[in-house]
Order: structure tokens, then C-alpha cells, then sequence
């Protein structure tokens, strides 16, 4: 009852000193409101990189070979990597390996001429086997992707991506149209459906597919590989799997320890995993960063509070002659901090709430409310008044009343 | 009521020494007597209604209030019997600012049960005839008139013992007369009034007079009464 009421002197001593109320809410303010802003930002982030991963990568129960040891950059294409990756290496894989389901062969090469009429583009052409679909999580928007029979027999057929679609046939309807790929007509028998942007943030739909044998005989007369896609039967064990097909490759390519591999294998799921791990640093950090506006926001308090005491002897003095314990006074000016920190945390959630939504359609973000931190930032900010007005409340119990009021 | 026994105030001030504010004042007030401690600035009369107000301890000796021997008290135990036994009123009012004469009046009843009667602490300033200032800011008050809401204040937890320090000393004649007339209604009431002032005509309200000098009693006497049965007219 007694807290009730110093509640309510407290509120009404905030209203009738609102400049110096006000000064004391700025620091809550502007750190819960840029822990909100913050963590949402970051959490927001890292999804829109992880989804952006994802769109590369495609399925997670797959591994990565490709040719060159080291550090490789980019998309390994087929002049920048050395020819050491052969097809015979993609079957061995596929039928010596009891841990390895399907595998997919690829010939990857940019700066291929493309035409139809008189349109003209250059997307990423990527000779495939038929499995590279079900392999990647793909799927095919209109029309239907090469089989087996049409690799085997070497058939010039094409599935585009939804960029070159837009490019070459933006008025017509290209399924059964005839385009040339370096001067070499295929028939374009499907569109796959649009992937969105890469980690990098450019397309992924920019690409034109071609059986993987008709791309080595018909258009680029090379018998390696740019990468194999392997899938794993079960993708706990996918780092084991990457073992073994590390091992068999060694032994196929006759490399003998200390030699380095000639090859580099990804595992898409550890790479997602470090991503996600990125992804949560900068979030800690952000927060981090809130957390120590925040405590600013604290001492803030704590500082005017301490001066407000020396202004306010008189009053404690008075306050202990009709009755006041140390207690009181304690719990008087711990209860002040407590409401003045609440007002700021509630202000600064909503500023930041709103920040946030600011934030969120200017860099394009999926507009990510994060509500823990809000509920969390009102109740973080009421502690933050609970602990830096310990320190101010003790000063004025510890008055001596006589002098408080002599003052 | 009051049982002084040898009170004794030192002050330790760094390395002036001690410096004894009160030596061995012993002296005993019954319930309803109206006395006024008279004495030059720093004669310790000050500290003497400090010490009998329980807001100071005294170095030395007993005080007994109402049979409790509270010199050894801990602070909540003073704070509770500050709050119902005894009421303040200063010479500088020390009425908390913006805030009003109402919301000033109710503060010793949050400290008592936190139950604030507003109707209570109307009818207190309705006493000192201020009911018409209720919603005034104490700053937006005459010196009188924020005397009057201490008083009001002081009342308000109907304590038998009113303790005032020289509190005509911030005030006109005319305000002044008006609060030593309150008081002395307070004290027709039959509550208990120890007055401190270093003013002989305020002094003469009193019934008795305790003169302090340097620390020491010098005399305790009964004084005529012309003043406290009714007219204050040609007095300060």
C-alpha cells in the first residue's frame, strides 16, 4: 500500500519535473530503443543470408567435389579449373560408394554466346545430368527437363532460367523454340522456376541447362568435369561420406600423403551451419552494442538521480521528520528510477519497434518484428532503473536528517 | 511526557575537537503543558528539540517519551514514533515544492499505513483555514499560509506533542500572530507544546520558559498568563 503510494508521488513528481524526467528517460530510451533496432536488424539479417545460402547451395543431404586443391573462388568453370575431375571419377563415386545415393555431373562455362533471332545473351550454360533436378531441389516451371535417354543420345535440348526467358523470349512462348548456344541450335523444352538472389545478391535464374554429354561432345569437346554433385543416403553421416569419397578420389588420382588432393570437396551443411554461426555472431555483436547503450542509459540515471538527491535533501528531510525509515526513502527513489526506466523502455521499445519497420523496408528486409527483445527491453529496462537506483537511493537514506533539513 | 536526564549533545568536529552543543540538561514536561526553550543562536536549542523530536540521539543521559526510554531506539522505531507522537513545524516551513498544500498535508499518512485519507487531510487545512488554498502549489502560498499547511501537516496524524522551532521567525507580525495563535489553540486542545525561539514576546505564549545559554540550562521557570488564556492583541 505504502509502495502504491509512493508510486503515484513518483508519477506525479515525473509530471511536475518533466525536463529533468525527461533527461533521465533519454539514456533508456535510446538504448532499448537501439537494442531493439539492433537485434531485430541482425536477426533479419541473418535469416535473409541463411535463405540466400540456401538458394545456393539448394538441398543439404548433398556434397560438393570439385577439381583443384586449395582455395578455389567462385564458380568453377572450365577454364578456370584443371582438368583432373573426369567422368569415370563421377561413376566410380556413384557405384563403389554404398554411402553415396545419386550422383550429378556438371560442366559449368560463362561467356557463351547465345542466340535467338536477334536477340542475343550470355547467362551461365551448365551441362547437367538429369538428376542435377531432383539432386538440387530444382523444379521446372513450364514445360519438362531431359531424361537419360535424351543425355545418352547426346540431344540437343535446353532448360532456361527464368533471367534468359525474360532476355530472349520476352514476348513468345519459348518451349519448342530453337535457340543457339556458340552457334549450336538446341531446342528449349523447359523454364525452371526462379531462385531468387545468391548470397552475393545478384540472380540465380541467369543460366541455360544442356545434357551433360551433349555440352563435352557437341559444344565444348572436353571430357572433364566441373563439379560432381554427390547425394548422401543418410545426411547425418554426410562428413563420413566426404571421407570416403576423399579417399576414393585419392586413390583414383594415385595422391599419396604429403601430396595435396587435386580436388576440393564442400559439404553444404557445414557450410550452412558456419553461415548460421556468422549469422549469430552479428547478432550477439548488435546486441552487445545495444546492451552497452544501455547500460549508459543506467548511469545516466544513476548521475542525474545522485544530483537530484543533493537537490532534494530538504525534501528528505522532511520526508524523515514526519515519518520516513531509511527504508522508505530507499524504496522512494529505487521506485522513482523504476517508473522513470520503465517510461524510457516503453518509449524506447516503441521507437525502435517503428525503427525497425524503417530499418526493415529500406535495406529490403523481410520485416522481422522481434518481439522477445521488446517485451524483454521493458523488463530489462525497469532492472536497469532497479540497479543504478540502488546507488542514488542509498546516498539519501544515508542523510542525516537534521542536515537535510538545515540545508 | 518528556523525561530529560542528563543530556548531553557532543559534536565531533575534525580537528576543532568536540564540541559540546548540550551539557547535562535534565528536566521533565507533562502531557498538555505549553514551554518554550529560549536562548541566543547556538545555546543548543536547536539540538535540544532535535534530540526531543528524535531526529538526533543524545551523546549522553536518558530521554524518556511517554515511559519509552527511545534513546537507544533503532531508526524504524523513531521513524514510527516521529510520524504518530510528535509534529514538526519549522521556522523555514520546508514544504515540498510543487506539490500542493493538500498532497503536503497527506505525506505522514503514506509513512504511517500508506492509506491516504484525502477527506482527513482536507479537514486538517480546513482547521488552519486554508481549505480554499487545497490546490495551491506551496510556492503559490504566503509565508503564513505555509505555515499554516506545517501545521495542517503536523496535525494530521493527531500527535499529542507539537514541537516548533522559532516558528514565527520567517514571518510578518501579522503572520506570526496567527500561527502563535493556532498554537495555542493546539495546546487549549490539551496537546503537549514545546516551543523554541530566541524571541521573548514569542517565549511569553509559553507557560514556562527554559532558557539555554552556551549549552548549559540556566533556568526553568513558570511564566505569568496573561497571553494564553485568549487575547493576543499588542503582543510581538
Amino acid at each position: 500500500m505504502k509502495s502504491v503510494k509512493l508510486a503515484s508521488q513518483a508519477l506525479r513528481n515525473m509530471r511536475r519535473y518533466p525536463l529533468r524526467t525527461i533527461f533521465m528517460m533519454l539514456g533508456v530510451v535510446v538504448g532499448i530503443a537501439s537494442l531493439a533496432v539492433l537485434s531485430s536488424v541482425g536477426e533479419a539479417t541473418k535469416r535473409e543470408t541463411l535463405q540466400r545460402f540456401k538458394n545456393m547451395l539448394g538441398t543439404f543431404d548433398t556434397i560438393m567435389v570439385r577439381p583443384g586443391g586449395g582455395r578455389s573462388r567462385g564458380m568453377p568453370t572450365l577454364v578456370n579449373v584443371p582438368p583432373t575431375l573426369r567422368f569415370e571419377d563421377a561413376d566410380a563415386i556413384a557405384k563403389e560408394l554404398l554411402e553415396i545415393k545419386a550422383v550429378a555431373e556438371m560442366q559449368t562455362a560463362f561467356d557463351v554466346d547465345i542466340k535467338y533471332r536477334d536477340r542475343a545473351a550470355s547467362p551461365v550454360v551448365i551441362g547437367v545430368t538429369p538428376n542435377w533436378l531432383e539432386l538440387r531441389s530444382e523444379e521446372v516451371q513450364d514445360g519438362a527437363f531431359f531424361t537419360d535417354d535424351q543425355n545418352a543420345s547426346l540431344a540437343r535440348v535446353a532448360v532456361i532460367g527464368s533471367d534468359v526467358r525474360a532476355a530472349l523470349f520476352p514476348e513468345e512462348d519459348p518451349i519448342g523454340k530453337t535457340l543457339r548456344i556458340a552457334d549450336v541450335p538446341f531446342q528449349v523444352i523447359g523454364i525452371l522456376k526462379s531462385r531468387g538472389a545468391g548470397p552475393a545478391g545478384g540472380s540465380l535464374d541467369n543460366l541455360v541447362l544442356i545434357p551433360v554429354n551433349s555440352a563435352a561432345r557437341r559444344l565444348f569437346n572436353r571430357n572433364f568435369l566441373t563439379m560432381v554433385i554427390a547425394q548422401v543416403k543418410d545426411p547425418e553421416q554426410g562428413s563420413a561420406a566426404t571421407e570416403k569419397v576423399a579417399a576414393l578420389l585419392r586413390e583414383r588420382h594415385h595422391i599419396r600423403p604429403p601430396a595435396l588432393d587435386d580436388f576440393t570437396i564442400t559439404n553444404p551443411a557445414a557450410t550452412m551451419t558456419q553461415v548460421s554461426r556468422a549469422g549469430s555472431t552479428l547478432t550477439k555483436i548488435l546486441t552487445g552494442v545495444a546492451a552497452m547503450a544501455l547500460v549508459i542509459g543506467g548511469v545516466v540515471i544513476m548521475s542525474l538521480m545522485s544530483i537530484a538527491v543533493s537537490e532534494r535533501w530538504k525534501e528528505i528531510g522532511v520526508r524523515r521528520s514526519v515519518g520516513a525509515t531509511r527504508r522508505d526513502i530507499v524504496l522512494q527513489f529505487l521506485i522513482e528510477a523504476a517508473l522513470v526506466a520503465l517510461a524510457g523502455g516503453i518509449a524506447g521499445a516503441a521507437i525502435g519497434e517503428s525503427g525497425t519497420l524503417l530499418v526493415a523496408r529500406m535495406q529490403g528486409l523481410p520485416q522481422i518484428l522481434v518481439w522477445r527483445p521488446f517485451a524483454g527491453a521493458v523488463l530489462l529496462s525497469v532492472m536497469i532503473g532497479l540497479v543504478f537506483g540502488v546507488y542514488p537511493a542509498w546516498k539519501a537514506s544515508r542523510l542525516d536528517p537534521i542536515q537535510a533539513l538545515r540545508s | 511526557m518528556i523525561e530529560a536526564e542528563n543530556i548531553s549533545k557532543t559534536y565531533w568536529r575534525g580537528a576543532t575537537g568536540a564540541v559540546a552543543a548540550l551539557k547535562m540538561i535534565s528536566f521533565q514536561i507533562g502531557p498538555g503543558e505549553f514551554v518554550a526553550v529560549r536562548g541566543a543562536s547556538g545555546s543548543g536549542k536547536s539540538t535540544l528539540l532535535n534530540i526531543l523530536g528524535c531526529l538526533e540521539q543524545p551523546s549522553s543521559g536518558r530521554y524518556r517519551l511517554d515511559g519509552e526510554d527511545v534513546a537507544r531506539f533503532p531508526d524504524k522505531q523513531l521513524a514510527r514514533i516521529r510520524n504518530a507522537k510528535i509534529g514538526f513545524i519549522f521556522q523555514s516551513f520546508n514544504l515540498l515544492p510543487r506539490t500542493t498544500a493538500l498532497e503536503n498535508v497527506e505525506i505522514p499518512m503514506v509513512y504511517r499505513d500508506g492509506v491516504v485519507d484525502r477527506r482527513r487531510a482536507f479537514c486538517s487545512l480546513q482547521r488552519v483555514g486554508l481549505a480554499a488554498r487545497a490546490q495551491h502549489f506551496a510556492t503559490e502560498l504566503s509565508g503564513g499560509e505555509q505555515q499554516r499547511v506545517a501545521i495542517a501537516r503536523a496535525l494530521i496524524n493527531n500527535p499529542a506533542l507539537i514541537l516548533a522551532d522559532e516558528p514565527t521567525g520567517n514571518l510578518d507580525l501579522n503572520a506570526g500572530r496567527e500561527v502563535m495563535q493556532l498554537l495555542c489553540d493546539l495546546h487549549n486542545e490539551g496537546r503537549t507544546i514545546l516551543l523554541v525561539t530566541h524571541d521573548d514576546a514569542v517565549a511569553a505564549y509559553a507557560s514556562r520558559e527554559i532558557l539555554l545559554r552556551g549549552g548549559e540550562m540556566i533556568s526553568d521557570r513558570q511564566r505569568a498568563s496573561e497571553l494564553r488564556s485568549g487575547s493576543t492583541e499588542g503582543v510581538l
